[in-house]
């Protein structure tokens, strides 16, 4: 088991690496001048434009500036906003809980409802439960994320006025942000109501950041279920004469859950990434939207931070999976 | 004697396919019974029945499905799960694929106690060392914690029998349960098997390939074909003086009986499956007695003292 943690952080580098040139490029590959975007309409005098762009360290050569900015990151600083001129890795810790916050009630939302899918109708093979289930999922699947808050947005907000349309908290409240995340803020909070507000502007953006981990969930849990139905332990347990709901939910399902374990696990990148997305339909003020009002400006720093600190996140889950991976199934955390 | 299984007339349909085809079976308590018949004959399947763990989509129909005085056909699922596992229960060919690879032994088989006797976690733990001695794991207090992949073949299927016998079941069904394992191991389960039901006075239905298996354990033995039973006789009777073709076919291509001969006799043909089941007599297209009759009708099941047969010409004192 030591022995394959360490490996598991020693190929963390490389990917780490691999992130940082990535983004790196990527964000200078983008057309446009930091420098011209931030003076706005008005336009900059050319001998300004020099002394800024130097003040920014764009007049040095791409590798120059690469090396640069990946012997900060090794020392743990991102580098400032353009904009802002605040530390990257401050602005992110700010609005991160946002996010977090945001994508964790979209999975439990996901795991919720796909897995009990999954697994009924898995059991439940073939019949209309299973069909309508498969059916949309599917949908949910191939759904996009724009269209489908839109969607929700018009038909719960607009046409039934259930839930708000955007933002985390109404304007109604304010509430000191200890922790940054909304619910237990408002949960803490004296003011009346503030919980409720809360809870409602979180449930539709939820929903549509957990669908599609939803609808693979369900079909991933289904499948794996279909397979480790038709074990030959699973008709040990039924010659054991244990009951149906016994053999299903300890035999099979523990045994089910392995693969469906690692998808979850995968879906913690899928999320952060429709964040983006949903955080911008429903003006969510977390490190999505942030990034990509920063690609609009030109914001190097924070592009590239903000990509690198998620990209990492995500690889951190990865190995955190494969951790859990070795404790769920015997055959791993003691070969 | 009391009949404790009673099957007559069994058919186990898989969508329109025949696995097993008029079936009758009975075992007497504490008696052991074999089992033979080439792959794909309704063997596995004909105890499954009995298990009531037919899986999707088979059909069972019977005349008379009784286990101990219990009409199984007309039982509630919730009791029948009662008499599942604790008065008859089941071991498998693949023992490292029949136990839970996420469950320790000591836990899949307390399991079983847990759900038919109940007790205390100390008795139930105390009962599962004492299982895993009977079966002959050396130190079973250290394997309590041990999970299926950390044992081999024959400790799983140790561990499967001891599971199977947990609750003393008046049957013990074993489907070739040697099989997967390495000639050395299957002598010592086979005794193994043979001992506890002595010791325990069980009965025992024994699924196996292996004539000389029959030959020596078994008192009873039914062979069967293509999905029915073509011949039930005792053990003695069977090598003697084989009443039916296929059984006279199976026994000449025993190697014990080819020493000298350079091949194998082998029985021409294969056994039927789902698209090719013949006219008449299921049989009569390897078989080398066969006349007209023999491929337009079924032949009957009948009776004769001791023994029965499926055929319209069985043979009588015919040299094997
Ligand atoms: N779940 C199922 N669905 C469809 N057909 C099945 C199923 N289980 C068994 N069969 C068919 O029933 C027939 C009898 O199978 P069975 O397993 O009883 O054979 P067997 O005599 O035990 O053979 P073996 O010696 O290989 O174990 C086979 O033709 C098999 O294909
Ligand atoms: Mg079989």
């Amino acid at each position: 088991m030591i022995q394959f943690l360490a490996k598991r952080f020693l190929q963390i580098f490389p990917a780490f690496i691999g992130i940082t040139l990535l983004t790196f490029s990527l964000v200078h590959l983008i057309p446009g001048d930091p420098v011209e975007l931030l003076a706005g309409e008005r336009g900059i005098d050319p001998a300004r434009h020099e002394q800024m762009k130097k003040a920014m360290g764009l007049d040095k050569p791409l590798a120059v500036q690469y090396l640069q900015y990946i012997t900060n990151v090794f020392k743990g600083d991102l580098g400032k906003s353009f904009v802002t001129k605040k530390p990257v890795l401050k602005e992110f810790m700010t609005l991160f809980p946002a996010t977090l916050e945001l994508s964790f009630c979209a999975m439990i939302f996901a795991v919720l409802f796909g897995l009990p899918a999954g697994v009924i109708a898995g059991v439940k093979r073939g019949t209309v439960f299973d069909h309508s289930v498969m059916t949309v999922s599917l949908t949910g699947y191939s759904m996009p994320i724009f269209w489908w808050g839109l969607l929700l947005i018009l038909f719960f907000s607009v046409n039934l006025g259930w839930t708000p349309v955007s933002g985390r908290l109404s304007a109604l409240y304010w509430i000191d942000a200890d922790t940054g995340f909304m619910l237990i803020d408002a949960f803490r909070s004296d003011e009346q109501g503030a919980f409720k507000s809360a809870l409602s502007h979180l449930i539709l953006p939820s929903i549509v950041l957990g669908t599609i981990p939803l609808a693979v969930i369900a079909r991933m849990t289904r499948s794996s279920m279909l397979e480790v139905l038709q074990e030959d332990y699973v008709r040990t347990a039924r010659a054991k004469g244990l009951s149906p709901a016994r053999v299903i939910m300890i035999h099979a399902l523990r045994n089910a859950l392995i693969p469906v374990i690692t998808v979850i696990g995968l879906q913690v990148g899928v999320l952060l990434a429709g964040a983006i997305l949903t955080e911008t339909i429903f003006a969510w003020p977390g490190v999505g939207k942030w990034i990509v009002e920063s690609i609009n400006r030109r914001d190097y720093p924070v592009v590239q931070g903000g990509i690198l600190i998620i990209s990492s996140l995500i690889i951190f889950v990865n190995l955190l999976v494969d951790i859990l991976y070795g404790i769920v199934n015997p055959r791993i955390s003691r070969a | 004697m009391t009949k404790l299984v009673e099957i007559k007339k069994l058919s186990v349909d898989f969508d329109g396919f025949k696995a097993v085809d008029d079936v009758d079976l009975t075992v007497d308590a504490g008696k052991v019974v074999g089992i033979v018949g080439e792959s794909g004959s309704g063997k596995s399947v004909t105890q499954l029945a009995l298990m009531g763990l037919i899986p999707y989509p088979g059909i069972i129909e019977a005349e008379r499905l009784m286990f101990n005085g219990n009409d199984l056909l007309k039982m509630q699922d919730k009791r029948r799960r009662q008499i599942t596992g604790k008065d008859v229960s089941m071991i498998f060919q693949e023992p490292m694929t029949s136990l839970n690879p996420c469950f320790t032994v000591e836990y899949q088989i307390s399991e079983a106690l847990k759900i038919h006797e109940g007790g205390t976690r100390q008795q139930r733990r105390d009962r599962v060392i004492e299982l895993l001695s009977q079966v002959g794991i050396p130190v079973p207090e250290d394997r309590l914690k041990s999970f299926p992949h950390q044992l081999s073949g024959g400790m799983c299927q140790r561990v499967m029998i001891a599971m199977a016998i947990a609750c003393n079941p008046s049957l013990l069904v074993a489907d070739e349960p040697t099989t997967a394992l390495d000639v050395t191991i299957q002598a010592q389960i086979l005794e193994l098997l043979v001992d506890l039901q002595k010791k325990n006075n069980m009965a025992l239905i024994l699924i196996t390939h292996d004539m000389a298996v029959i030959a020596e354990t078994v008192e009873d033995v039914v062979v069967m074909y293509a999905g029915q039973v073509v011949e039930k006789n005792s053990a003695q009777n069977i090598f003697t003086s084989p009443s039916h073709p296929y059984t006279h076919a199976l026994l000449n291509a025993l190697p014990e009986r080819n020493v000298q001969a350079r091949r194998l006799p082998t029985i021409p043909g294969i056994v039927p499956g789902k698209y090719n089941r013949p006219k008449g007599c299921l049989f009569h297209p390897r078989c080398s007695f066969v006349q007209e009759i023999c491929k337009k009708e079924i032949p009957a099941y009948t009776r004769k003292d001791k023994m029965a047969v499926r055929c319209h010409f069985p043979l009588v004192n015919y040299p094997s």
